[in-house]
């Protein structure tokens, strides 16, 4: 106990740098997946069917495997099967491989909860802004937009919550994020090792973190509760 | 000259003819009810009247003015049936009302936009809003929705739905409001205060073209009615005439079930 009061302040120092890395990770997935999610989610709507299969196939692709090995394809296949690296070393390099990755999985995702969220919209209404004159590009930001989003924020929060636990596979390609901060001190690092907690404790930044935002989102629900 | 005139009308889904020669022509001030069972037909034909469907074959003319012809792709264009479209309302069986606008926000909101299109728009844009919300505010008082008006749709009845859907549509001064079966959504009730607005609106001389299952209603207000069975016209004429003495004996029998009801 008194090893770990001893330990606590340059653990806390460490992980916390650890978990700059993972928000990091979490809001550059998120600023790239939510624009690229929704061209893949006209893509897979289009009416021009090789585009929507070949849209579809990637979604199929990238959503049956793994997150772990895209990590690990996206990272080492331009070096050690094309003998052409894209991504520089260091941890510049692996959080510029990490971010293409998570955003083109959460992408591919996000792009199925808006074709869900596009879809659940009754066609009346586009017919009924039809009717009245209106533009497809009015009706989509006057009608359709606002009955988008409330269907989209329940199951886009449920998957904003995974990405923060799932930054962590990060660790695969030696990203140094907040469990590979942890993890140190088991192997050893600024004079304490073997020390096992750090590890445990990456877990309240988690919860902490995910606490906030189920609060956020929770709020953003209740916000568009107002209609029916 | 009438101000509708629909000529041979043709309309397929798939190989399936849903609208076999439809031809008719409707009055300035005039109510057309449309009456026939389920899958006649009636509902597609207001569908084409409001470019939501578009005809194989035939012409739709108002105030004389061609505005769609099967055979002319120069009235077909995505831009021009927008603004085609502003000579029909259409109001619609289960209202579709934008849930996210308020009873007022719904009447509103096609006229703001309109008005944005318009040159000028910036420069007297608190005074376009306040008319709009004026005139706006005048339907909704006209279809007893005074205390109404800052409510959503989930809050109201399907009946006062229905009323702010038909002030909606007004709000838009077309020169044909269409009814597709306006009060088969709503419990017998609820289909009274409907019908009472619409009532006034036929007084006050508003040109109609109504599809409804209430028959005593298409007969009382109806200036022109028109029986519609598989697709064809199969009989159409004053409201007395069809109702008290149809030639066909198709239509005798589709009034029988009313008349002894």
């Amino acid at each position: 106990m008194e090893q770990i009061i001893e330990q606590f302040p340059v653990v806390l120092k460490a992980l916390n740098i650890g978990f700059l890395q993972t928000l990091k990770l979490f809001f550059v997935t998120l600023i790239g997946a939510f624009p690229l999610g929704l061209v893949i989610a006209f893509g897979s709507m289009s009416r021009f069917k090789p585009l929507s299969v070949a849209t579809k196939l990637i979604v199929w692709v990238i959503r049956g495997t793994p997150l772990m090995i895209q990590l690990l394809i996206i990272y080492y296949f331009p070096g050690l099967v094309l003998h052409h690296p894209i991504w520089g070393g260091g941890e510049t390099g692996r959080f510029l491989a990490a971010s293409v990755s998570f955003i083109l999985n959460y992408a591919c995702y996000f792009s199925e909860i808006y074709r869900g969220g596009i879809q659940g919209v009754p066609v009346g209404q586009k017919e009924a802004g039809l009717v009245l004159g209106m533009t497809k590009t009015q009706i989509f930001y006057h009608v359709t937009l606002l009955q988008m989003i409330k269907r989209i924020v329940p199951p886009m929060s449920n998957e904003i919550i995974t990405l923060v636990k799932d930054t962590s596979l990060a660790r695969i390609i030696a990203l140094q994020e907040v469990i590979w901060a942890g993890q140190a001190f088991m192997k050893g690092s600024q004079g304490i090792s073997g020390a096992i907690w750090p590890l445990f404790f990456t877990a309240v930044y988690y919860l902490i973190f995910n606490g906030i935002l189920t609060v956020l989102l929770g709020r953003l629900e209740k916000k568009l509760d107002y209609f029916k | 000259m009438p101000i509708l005139e629909v000529e041979h009308i043709q309309k397929y889904f798939d190989r399936t003819e849903v609208l076999k020669d439809i031809s008719f022509s409707l009055e300035k001030g005039q109510v057309l009810s449309i009456i026939g069972s389920s899958g006649s037909g009636k509902t597609t034909l207001l569908r084409c009247l409001n470019f939501l469907e578009r005809p194989d074959k035939g012409i739709i003319r108002v105030k004389g003015e061609t505005l769609f012809d099967a055979g002319d792709p120069a009235t077909q264009q995505e831009a021009e049936i927008r603004k085609k479209r502003l000579h029909f309302g259409l109001v619609f069986q289960s209202f579709h009302l934008f849930p996210q606008y308020t009873a007022l926000g719904n009447v509103m909101l096609a006229k703001e936009l309109l008005a944005k299109g318009q040159p000028g728009y910036d420069a007297r844009k608190k005074q376009a809003h306040k008319e709009i919300e004026e005139q706006a505010k005048e339907l909704l008082q006209q279809m007893g929705l005074s205390d109404r008006m800052e409510n959503y749709p989930h809050q109201l009845s399907g009946g006062q739905c229905q009323r702010v859907a038909i002030a909606r549509a007004l709000a838009l001064q077309p020169d044909i409001l269409c009814f597709d079966e306006p009060t088969s959504a709503l419990d017998p009730e609820l289909t009274g205060e409907v019908l009472k607005v619409m009532r006034e609106l036929a007084e006050q001389n508003t040109t109609m073209v109504i599809v409804t299952h209430e028959m005593a209603f298409a007969r009382d207000v109806a200036s022109q009615v028109i029986f519609m069975d598989d697709g064809h016209i199969l009989e159409q004429g004053d409201p007395r005439q069809v109702f008290e003495n149809p030639k066909e004996e198709r239509t005798r029998q589709f009034l029988s079930r009313f008349t002894q009801g």
